[in-house]
């Protein structure tokens, strides 16, 4: 029998127990070691020796207590190596997160965080999951970024159940779950993890995949605003760069003309009108003015149609801008008479001064091509409570049937009439559309009873 | 109108036009000097006598506005500008800086022609205009010292403002204005932008002076840009 005295066991009793407790996991190690530890001390170290009697009942306190101690220890050690696996796994994800956000920074684009959030999803949770993009309009990729057993990522095609809504994940797929990574109620990527690993998740691991898509959607976001930056500093390069271009044409065309006109002017002024090159000069200064007409109306229209023309709406009196229409058709046909017949009262109308007397000199040079000098060309204005509406009215040859569903058409030029009159541009009339629709009104042509034709155009009161 | 011997200066570096417009200022029976860039037009300014200048804004070595600007600094002498921008803010700026007039190209011979002899006209009116103080443009003509305006030889009533209106325009004949102009000249600044009351007010003179309104004989409207009195 070893020679030890009853303290020293004790203390080798509590010892083993601790180091038993130590060494296994969880409480019944502990309570198990401590019990069968306590009944060896009554079998070989109590008398009567050798079984599991007692003499002296005082053992029942030392027994009590070694139990409770036993007991206790075991505890304390089983929770304390608890707290350092937890503080352990802790590490490691803040760690796994904190590489991750690393490279999230870095990704230069979507796919690249794809596959970051694919990769660090399937090291965390042990299993291959996969990753579905959506593009900026909110439509889903056809193809997915998905790990491997072997640790590698390869992109492949989506089957029908994997494919995720507009707004959001499928449930119709039996061997993944879909979890969406949102930004600003818009889904930006959807995240496929296997069913059978989403059962079973611990609640780290349900907590490390909160963090893996908040991180991802943080990314894709940045990702997102960055590539809406670069995209609206294209476009402003782009329209300078077209505004500049526009500037150039106008300039360098206008500039070349007006010395081809100038020039053939100064000729035709030096020569006698029976001289036959009088008809040179003139046919010079003819075809520079029908140049420099196609040149401007195709800047205006380009300016027009692009959608990025800013009115300038300011209350006008009706009056002013037929007057200043009228005096640019008196430069250009000086015996031409134009008659007019507005109300007496003042008209304010909301427009853009300048388009709008646009739109009369072209509706009144159709008119004046389309008339015989000594017929009438009317101008004539009426109101209502809610528009204007401005009427050109020629008693000229009219529209024919064929021309009429073409009318506003850009560059259509009417078939019917000789071929050796000279054609118009076919823009003046699709001007006028433009114009007045970004006004908000509405034009249209008849024929009159009576012969001839008349353009109306409205123009609503109230300025919007 | 062969008599004239007013001298014009022409600064345009293109040399197709400013042959031209050299080509029908001699026809007119005016002396004329060329200069292709703003130094240039500086040196001519400073060694001749000029009565009147035809500018382009697209100048090589400087912009049109800079030569108005200094220009404007000692001399009141009538400035045409010619220039293929067509933009309204163009027109106005240099109008404002103290262009008297604005041609946007391609102008004929014969509209720039008129506009020279507005001008020159309303130059020597100015000169006597201390010693007249009635000035008529066809038959409307305004009496500064009764702060009368007469119509056909006969007195036609007009508000104070309209009188204002008119006199301004009467001081500057020929001269495009701008609305801009006008508004600080009849209701002083702070009223900068009420340009429906300019509209409005014109539009009442209009019926007083103008047979039809909407076919203006004395004032005409530039669109985007302002007034001016003509005479013809």
């Amino acid at each position: 029998m070893l020679d030890f005295h009853e303290t020293n066991v004790v203390v080798v009793f509590i010892f083993s127990v601790l180091l038993i407790s130590r060494m296994t996991r969880g409480y019944a190690y502990g309570i198990c070691s401590s019990v069968i530890s306590l009944l060896l001390f009554n079998w070989f170290f109590t008398k009567p020796y050798y079984t599991l009697k007692v003499n002296d009942l005082t053992y029942f306190i030392t027994f009590a207590i070694m139990t409770f101690t036993s007991i206790m220890t075991s505890a304390l050690t089983t929770k304390e190596k608890q707290a350092a696996a937890e503080a352990y796994e802790r590490e490691y994800e803040s760690n796994a997160l904190y590489q991750m956000t690393n490279r999230l920074t870095d990704a230069e684009d979507a796919s690249e965080i794809a596959e970051i959030i694919v990769k660090t999803s399937s090291d965390v949770l042990n299993c291959n999951t996969a990753c579905i993009c959506f593009d900026e309009n909110g439509v889903p990729e056809k193809t997915l970024i998905q790990h491997k057993s072997d640790g590698t990522l390869v992109r492949r095609e989506l089957t029908p159940a994997e494919e995720p809504g507009r707004n959001g994940p499928a449930d119709t797929s039996d061997s993944e779950c879909q979890y969406p990574i949102y930004a600003k109620n818009m889904v930006l990527a959807v995240l496929l993890v296997p069913r059978d690993t989403c059962s079973t998740m611990s609640a780290s691991q349900t907590r490390m995949l909160h963090s893996i898509i908040e991180s991802a959607a943080l990314a894709l976001e940045r990702l997102r605003s960055l590539q809406a930056q670069a995209k609206s500093r294209e476009e402003a390069t782009q329209e300078r760069y077209r505004s500049n271009l526009l500037r150039a044409i106008s300039h360098d065309i206008r500039t070349p003309l007006s010395g081809i006109m100038g020039t053939s002017e100064m000729l035709m002024d030096k020569l006698k009108e029976e001289d036959p090159n009088y008809v040179l000069a003139e046919d010079i200064y003819q075809d520079a003015e029908w140049l420099h007409n196609l040149v401007e109306n195709i800047l205006n229209l380009t300016k027009l149609r692009d959608g990025k023309l800013v009115l300038d709406k300011q209350p006008e009196a009706i009056e002013e801008v037929i007057g200043a229409a009228l005096m640019v058709m008196e430069k250009r046909i000086p015996d031409r008479v134009i008659d007019v017949d507005i109300p007496d009262e003042v008209i304010m109308v909301p427009m853009d001064a300048k388009l709008i007397s646009q739109v009369l000199v072209n509706l009144l040079d159709n008119a004046s091509k389309h008339t015989p000098k000594d017929r009438e060309i009317l101008i004539s204005v009426k109101t209502d409570n809610e528009k204007a509406s401005i009427a050109v009215a020629d008693r000229g040859t009219g529209i024919s049937e064929q021309d009429m569903p073409h009318l506003f058409q850009m560059f259509y030029t009417t078939r019917s009439k000789d071929s050796d009159t000279r054609h118009g541009v076919g823009l003046g009339l699709a001007i006028c559309q433009s114009i007045v629709e970004a006004h908000k009104g509405t034009i249209s042509a008849q024929n009159r009873s009576g012969g001839g034709a008349v353009f109306t155009f409205t123009l609503p009161l109230e300025s919007d | 109108m062969i008599n004239q011997n007013e001298t014009i200066l022409i600064v345009e570096d293109d040399s197709q036009i400013h042959n031209f417009i050299a080509y029908i200022l001699k026809q007119e029976g005016f002396s004329c000097f060329i200069a292709k860039s703003a130094q240039n037009a500086m040196a001519v300014l400073l060694s001749q006598k000029i009565d009147l200048m035809i500018l382009d804004m697209g100048l090589p070595d400087l912009d049109g506005m800079e030569v108005i600007r200094k220009v404007r600094e000692w001399s009141e002498m009538p400035i045409i500008v010619v220039s293929a921008r067509d933009q309204d803010k163009d027109k106005v700026s240099a109008l404002d800086a103290g262009a008297d007039d604005y041609l946007t190209k391609p102008f004929s011979a014969a509209e720039l022609m008129a506009r020279i002899r507005v001008l020159i006209r309303h130059l020597h009116q100015t000169v006597k205009s201390s010693a007249q103080p009635v000035i008529s443009v066809g038959e409307l003509s305004i009496d500064f010292e009764k702060r009368q305006v007469f119509l056909k030889g006969e007195t036609l009533h007009v508000t104070p403002l309209e009188y204002n209106l008119l006199s301004l325009f009467f001081r500057n004949i020929g001269k495009v204005l701008t609305t801009q102009f006008i508004l600080k000249e009849i209701y002083g600044i702070g009223y900068g932008t009420d340009t429906q009351a300019l509209r409005a007010l014109m539009a009442g003179l209009r019926r007083k002076i103008e047979p039809v309104p909407a076919r203006p004989r004395y004032i005409l409207t530039e669109i985007g840009v302002g007034y001016r009195l003509v005479d013809e």
